[in-house]
C-alpha cells in the first residue's frame, strides 16, 4: 500500500501503525465482514487525496486529519456506505470531490467536517426524490467561497434543499438568512438579486424557482409529477390516491401511506400512518373556486389542461399553493401550482 | 476508536420509531445526523427524551454487555410467523414488532421505577453481573457498586448488614441516644444489590425486610433513612431454597422475578473477544446511558403519568377477580375467599374436594391456591405503565399488561398443581413453566371476558358509573328505583347461575352500592 499513497499519509500510517491496527481490529468486531481490500482501496482513493490536500495547506494537521479520516472510513466501509460494496456511490463521491476542496476547513475540524459531508450525502442518497449528485456538484462549485466550518455546514443545508430535499424548505430558508448574501443566492442558484426579495418570494410561493424565474405565478400550471411505480425505483405498487390534512399532502399506494413534501426544488416522501391519510381524506373536498373536470383543472376562473394521457381523476385535493391529482393510469401524483394570491 | 470504544457504542435514536403525529416539521439540521458520528458529539443522545435514553441503555446492554439473545417479551403489529417443531409440537414465534429480552428489560424497568427485582437461575449465568450493570447505570463507579453489594452468607449478622455502634460510645455513653452508629455505606446507594439473599439467616432477613419494605434501618433506636432506590437480589433457587428459608414477607416485597436463561453457545465468539481483549462490560458503560438521580425522578413521574385506559383496566379487573373466591371457605358471603381457608390452616386438598358443582376445568380460580393482593396489583399497574413508557407509547396497551404480568405474578399467584387443569392433555408443562402458565391464564381470562361481551354488556359497570356521579340531587324515588334495579339484577343472577370469581366480586360490588343507597335513603327519610 505504501508505494501507492502520498508520503504524508505513509508517514502517518507508519507513526500510528499500532493504534490504527487496533482500530481496524475493533472495527472488525463491530463489522465482522469488514472488507480489508475495499478499505485499503478507499485509503488510496479517498483518504490519500484528502491528506495530500491538507498537507499542501495545513501540514501540521495531517496526522489528526488522517486518523480521523481512517476512523470514519472504517465505519463507512463497515456499514457498506462506501467502498466497492456500497449501496450508493454518493458517499464516496462526496468524500473524494468535496473534502479536498475544503482541506483547510477539514484540517481545522476533521471529525466534524468529514462526518457532516458523509452523513449529508448519505441522507440525500437515501431520500427518495433527492439529488445527491447535484448537491455534490453545488458544494464543489461553491467550496472556494467558504472560509469557515460553520458557514460551510450552513451552505450544505441550503444546497441540500436546492438539491431536492423539499421537506427542509422552511428551516433551510432560515439557514440561508445567516449566510452572506452572495452565498445564499448562489446556493439556490439565483441570479444576482437582493436575498431579501428572493426570500420573500420563496416563502410566498413554494413553486418559485429563482434559477428559472417565470411570470406565470398568476395562472395555474402543472409543475411536477411526484412518485413512480416500485418496479421503476419508485414507492408505489399501485396508482396512489391523495388527501390533504392540516395543509400537508398525504398519499396512499396499496397499504402504505406517505407524506409528500414538494416544491420547485423537488419532492420527497416520508412514511405516514393510515390515520393521517384517512384524516386527510375525511376533509378532501376541494376549496371553493377549484374544480377538476374533463381533463381540465380550473382555479378561480383560470384553466389548465391536464396531460392527455392522465385520464380519469381518482382523487384531488389542494392546499393554498398546490393542487394534487391522481389517476388510475399513473403511479405519479400530478402537482399543479396554484396562482399566488 | 479502541476496543473499549466498541463496548461504548450506544444505539442511535430513535430506537423504537413511532409514527409521527401530524402536522410534522422537518429541521435541516438533521441533514448532518446519520450513520457517522464525530468524536465530539453523539447525535440524538444528549437531549434525548428519557424513554429513548432508557431504550438506548437497553440496547447497549443487549448488544454489548449481556449476551441474552432471548426475545421472550413479544410484541406484534401484524400476525407473527409461527412454526411448530418437534414431537411435542413446540411453537416458535417470530414477532412482527420490536420485542425484548425479559432478562434485561425487567431489571431496567425495575431501575426506572425503583422497585425490587429478583434474578433467579443457576450459578454463573450473569445474575450478579446484571445487577452490577444496573448499579453502574445509576452513575456509581464499578468499584463502589461492587463494594456496596451485600453477599448473603449463613453467618451474616444484622450488624454485618446495617452497621455497628461505635465501640468507644458503647463504653462511655450514658444514654442510648449518645451511641453513634457506623452505618454501612450500601444503605445510601441508589441501587442496592443483595447477592444470594436466600443464604441470609432468618433474623438478618427480618432486618433486611425493614430496609426493603419501609426504607429505613434501625440499630439501638437510631434510624437511618435510605434514599429511594432500586433493589436487585439474586438467588440460585426462587423457591426460597438455599441455606435458609426466605421469610414470606421478604419474598412478598419482591416485585418481579426474572430468570437468567441458558447461554446460547452460538455466541461463544463474543465471550472470546472479552477474554482476548480483557474487557469487562461493566467497566465500559457509556456516560450517555447513565441516569442521574433527577433523571430517575423524572422517569418515575413520567411512567406514573402514562394512562391506563378503562378498557384495559376492566380486563385486568376481570382477570384479578378470578382467583380469590372460594365458595366452600365460609358461610358469610364476604369470607368466601382463599385467604379465609389459608388463615384457618385447613388442609387444601380436603377443602377443594368439597368444591361445588362448578366446572373446575373451566374455572380459572381453581388453578390457584390464592388470590392477588393489593400490593401485587399496584406493582402490576406500575410495571405495565413502565413497559408502555419504555416502548415509547402514550398509553398502556393490553399487550403491555399481558407481557409484564407473568414476571410480576410469578411468585405471587401460587398454582394448585392438583387442579384438573394441569391434568388436561398438553397442560402438564404448566406445572413447571410459570411464565407460560400465567400468560395462558391471562389469555383464557380475556377470552372469557370477550365471550361474556363485557365491553358492551356490563350492568355492574353501568350501576357503578351511575353511583359515581354522586348522590346530590338523587331523590327518594330515584334511590328506591336504583335499589330495585340492583335487587333485580342479583335475583336474575341467582337463577341457576353458578358462582365464579368474577361474579362473586360483582355481587360484592352490588352489595356495596346497595348499602350506600340504603344509607342514603335512610338519611333522606330523616330529613
Amino acid at each position: 500500500m505504501s508505494a501507492a499513497v502520498s508520503p504524508a499519509l505513509v508517514a502517518v500510517l507508519r507513526a500510528e501503525r499500532h493504534q490504527l491496527n487496533e482500530r481496524f481490529a475493533a472495527a472488525r468486531v463491530r463489522h465482522p465482514d469488514l472488507d480489508a481490500e475495499a478499505f485499503a482501496k478507499f485509503i488510496r482513493g479517498a483518504i490519500d487525496p484528502l491528506v495530500g490536500a491538507v498537507a499542501r495547506t495545513r501540514p501540521e494537521h495531517v496526522s489528526h486529519v488522517a486518523v480521523a479520516a481512517y476512523d470514519i472510513a472504517l465505519e463507512l466501509i463497515g456499514q457498506k456506505l462506501a467502498g466497492r460494496s456500497a449501496r450508493t456511490p454518493h458517499v464516496g463521491a462526496a468524500w473524494r470531490r468535496i473534502l479536498p476542496e475544503v482541506a483547510p476547513l477539514v484540517a481545522a475540524e476533521p471529525e466534524r467536517m468529514i462526518a457532516a459531508v458523509c452523513n449529508a450525502s448519505h441522507h440525500l442518497a437515501s431520500t427518495a426524490g433527492a439529488r445527491p449528485a447535484a448537491w455534490i456538484d453545488l458544494m464543489v462549485r461553491l467550496a472556494g467561497q467558504v472560509t469557515d466550518c460553520a458557514t460551510f455546514l450552513t451552505l450544505g443545508q441550503v444546497a441540500a434543499w436546492r438539491s431536492g430535499m423539499a421537506h427542509f424548505r422552511k428551516s433551510a430558508v432560515a439557514a440561508a438568512d445567516t449566510l452572506p448574501e452572495s452565498l445564499a443566492l448562489a446556493a439556490i442558484e439565483a441570479p444576482a438579486a437582493r436575498w431579501s426579495q428572493v426570500r420573500d418570494r420563496l416563502i410566498a410561493d413554494p413553486w418559485y424557482d429563482p434559477a428559472a424565474p417565470n411570470d406565470a405565478s398568476t395562472t395555474p400550471r402543472v409543475v411536477a409529477r411526484a412518485g413512480a411505480f416500485r418496479g421503476f425505483g419508485g414507492l408505489f405498487t399501485e396508482p396512489p390516491t391523495a388527501a390533504m390534512a392540516d395543509g400537508q399532502l398525504f398519499v396512499r399506494g396499496g397499504s402504505e401511506c406517505w407524506l409528500l413534501m414538494a416544491d420547485a426544488f423537488g419532492a420527497t416522501f416520508h412514511r405516514a400512518t393510515r390515520e393521517e391519510f384517512e384524516r386527510g381524506r375525511a376533509r378532501s373536498a376541494l376549496p371553493d373556486g377549484i374544480s377538476v373536470r374533463g381533463g381540465t383543472a380550473t382555479v378561480r376562473g383560470c384553466s389548465v389542461g391536464l396531460p392527455s394521457a392522465f385520464g380519469e381523476v381518482t382523487s384531488a385535493c389542494a392546499s393554498h399553493t398546490t393542487l394534487a391529482l391522481t389517476s388510475p393510469h399513473t403511479h405519479a401524483i400530478l402537482l399543479v401550482a396554484l396562482p399566488v394570491a | 476508536m479502541g476496543l473499549r470504544d466498541v463496548f461504548q457504542r450506544v444505539s442511535q435514536s430513535p430506537t423504537n420509531p413511532h409514527a409521527a403525529a401530524a402536522p410534522r416539521t422537518f429541521d435541516v439540521a438533521d441533514l448532518y445526523q446519520g450513520p457517522v458520528s464525530s468524536a465530539d458529539e453523539q447525535p440524538g443522545t444528549a437531549a434525548a427524551p428519557l424513554d429513548e435514553k432508557l431504550r438506548q441503555a437497553y440496547f447497549w446492554i443487549v448488544n454489548t454487555a449481556i449476551i441474552s439473545p432471548h426475545y421472550d417479551v413479544e410484541f406484534n403489529q401484524a400476525p407473527p410467523q409461527s412454526f411448530v417443531l418437534g414431537d411435542v409440537k413446540s411453537r416458535l414465534t417470530l414477532p412482527s414488532a420490536q420485542s425484548y429480552s425479559s432478562y434485561v428489560l425487567l431489571p431496567l424497568l425495575t431501575f426506572a421505577t425503583r422497585r425490587k427485582c429478583l434474578f433467579v437461575g443457576g450459578p454463573g449465568r450473569g445474575k450478579t453481573a446484571s445487577a452490577i450493570l444496573m448499579g453502574v447505570l445509576s452513575g456509581a463507579s464499578v468499584r463502589d457498586v461492587r463494594r456496596a453489594m451485600q453477599h448473603g452468607h449463613p453467618q451474616m449478622t444484622v450488624a454485618d448488614l446495617l452497621g455497628n455502634p461505635l465501640p468507644a460510645d458503647l463504653v462511655s455513653a450514658q444514654r442510648i441516644e449518645d451511641i453513634r452508629i457506623s452505618w454501612r455505606s450500601w444503605l445510601g446507594m441508589r441501587v442496592k444489590i443483595i447477592d444470594e439473599y436466600n443464604r441470609i439467616p432468618t433474623r438478618t432477613q427480618s432486618a433486611l425486610l425493614t430496609v426493603m419494605g419501609d426504607n429505613y434501618a434501625e440499630i439501638l433506636n437510631h434510624i437511618y433513612e435510605c434514599p429511594d432506590s432500586a433493589w436487585f437480589l439474586t438467588a440460585n433457587d426462587e423457591q426460597g431454597g438455599g441455606t435458609y428459608q426466605v421469610i414470606e414477607a421478604l419474598r412478598d416485597r419482591i416485585d418481579v422475578i426474572v430468570q437468567a436463561l441458558a447461554f446460547n453457545p452460538r455466541f461463544l465468539s463474543e465471550l472470546l473477544v472479552r477474554i482476548e481483549q480483557n474487557v469487562r462490560p461493566e467497566d465500559a458503560v457509556p456516560r450517555q446511558i447513565m441516569f442521574t438521580e433527577q433523571e430517575v425522578d423524572r422517569v418515575q413521574d413520567e411512567i406514573h403519568g402514562v394512562p391506563l385506559p378503562p378498557e384495559v383496566r376492566r380486563r385486568l379487573e376481570f382477570f384479578a377477580s378470578q382467583f380469590e373466591f372460594f365458595e366452600g371457605a365460609a358461610e358469610q358471603f364476604e369470607y368466601k375467599t382463599k385467604d379465609t381457608a389459608r388463615l384457618a390452616g385447613v388442609e387444601w386438598a380436603g377443602l377443594t374436594a368439597q368444591d361445588t358443582g362448578r366446572d373446575r376445568l373451566k374455572d380459572l380460580g381453581c388453578q390457584t391456591r390464592n388470590g392477588l393482593s393489593v400490593r401485587v396489583l399496584m406493582t402490576l399497574l406500575v410495571y405495565a405503565k413502565a413497559l408502555a413508557y419504555f416502548r415509547g407509547n402514550r398509553i398502556v396497551e393490553l399487550a403491555d399488561v399481558r407481557q409484564i404480568l407473568p414476571f410480576v405474578l410469578r411468585d405471587k399467584l401460587v398454582p394448585d398443581t392438583d387442579a384438573p387443569f394441569f391434568d388436561a392433555p398438553g397442560n402438564a408443562k404448566y406445572r413447571v413453566d410459570r411464565v407460560g402458565w400465567l400468560r395462558q391464564l391471562f389469555d383464557l381470562s380475556c377470552a372469557e371476558y370477550d365471550r361474556l361481551n363485557l365491553d358492551a354488556e356490563d350492568p355492574v359497570a353501568a350501576l357503578a358509573a351511575e353511583f359515581r356521579e354522586g348522590l346530590d340531587g338523587v331523590t327518594r324515588v330515584d334511590a328506591r328505583a336504583r335499589l330495585v334495579k340492583i335487587e333485580r339484577l342479583i335475583a336474575e343472577w341467582s337463577k341457576g347461575r353458578k358462582l365464579y370469581g368474577n361474579l362473586y366480586d360483582d355481587l360484592l360490588s352490588l352489595k356495596y352500592i346497595h348499602q350506600r343507597y340504603t344509607n342514603y335513603l335512610r338519611w333522606l327519610e330523616t330529613q
